[in-house]
């Protein structure tokens, strides 16, 4: 029997593309103000197969995360369908059945209606819609995991707009245009967190 | 909507959290930067840090809140 995972830590399904990059980092910022730790699969170092390392990852991970919004045909000319997404969902379905007091994981769309029509298999799973926002997804996020002493939404947005607003500087220093990077992915969970309990003792004042 | 998931674990300490992240001293000193640029855009929109005020200005805010 593997060890039990660490009850505070997500593993985040989600495209690795320019066009999420608002709702990547509102993701990372939400659950650090959740005091959650997001987990991606681009943190874990190669060597093994890609496939086992996430799986790996789901399984060292309490909760998951499956954003399904951008489950859609490529653009280049060969319209080829996502499909990294639904298959570590998969994954997840199959490990929390195995051990349910292990592992939950929930699905994210952009649109209400829209996992029916492209996972029908999913029925009676209610997804958390978030509008393809940055707000959205703070605001489901607060919905799908409580906790006390959590900020609130406008506050979340205050940290998320700082975050979002100094990527670009981030990305410099590292030396790269991929957001998704480890090193970058792990300065943004800093960063979120840093800010997070800044935020957490100051209060308005009178 | 979803059954939300009420999460009674302990928070992850800092040591826990570093020691995940891993960012090199230089690192966290060059991100610091960020960080204080952050602390001015607050107290700039008028807030402050609870933890900066006297004892008495606490109770008194916490009286009045």
């Amino acid at each position: 029997m593997p060890p039990p995972p660490n009850p505070n830590s997500v593993f985040l399904n989600i495209p690795y593309d320019e066009e999420f990059r608002s709702l990547y980092i509102a993701y990372i910022v939400g659950l650090c103000q959740l005091d959650l730790v997001p987990h991606l699969a681009s943190e874990i170092p190669g060597g093994d197969r890609r496939l086992n390392r996430i799986l790996q990852l789901i399984k060292n991970c309490r909760y998951s995360i499956h954003d399904l919004s951008r489950v859609e045909l490529s653009v280049a000319p060969s319209a080829t369908p996502r499909f990294n997404m639904p298959l570590e969902l998969g994954m997840a379905i199959a490990w929390t059945e195995l051990d349910p007091s292990r592992h939950a994981w929930s699905v994210w769309e952009s649109e209400p209606y829209r996992l029916q029509r492209s996972a029908s298999d999913l029925n009676g799973t209610d997804p958390y819609i978030h509008d393809g926002t940055a707000q959205g997804v703070l605001r489901e996020l607060c919905n799908a995991f409580r906790r006390g002493g959590v900020p609130s939404v406008p506050q979340m947005l205050t940290v998320y707009g700082f975050v979002d607003g100094n990527l670009t500087a981030i990305l410099h220093r590292n030396g790269t245009s991929n957001p998704y990077s480890r090193s970058v992915f792990m300065e943004l969970c800093w960063l979120s967190k840093t800010l997070t309990e800044l935020l957490r003792y100051t209060k308005p004042a009178l | 909507m979803p059954k939300p998931i009420y999460i009674t674990a302990p928070r992850p300490t800092v040591e826990e959290l570093d020691k995940r992240w891993r960012i090199s001293k230089a690192r966290k000193k060059e991100l610091q930067v960020l960080v204080d640029q952050f602390k001015t855009q607050i107290a700039n929109r008028n807030v402050v840090p609870v933890n900066s005020l006297k004892p008495e200005k606490r109770r008194k805010r916490a009286s009045a809140a």
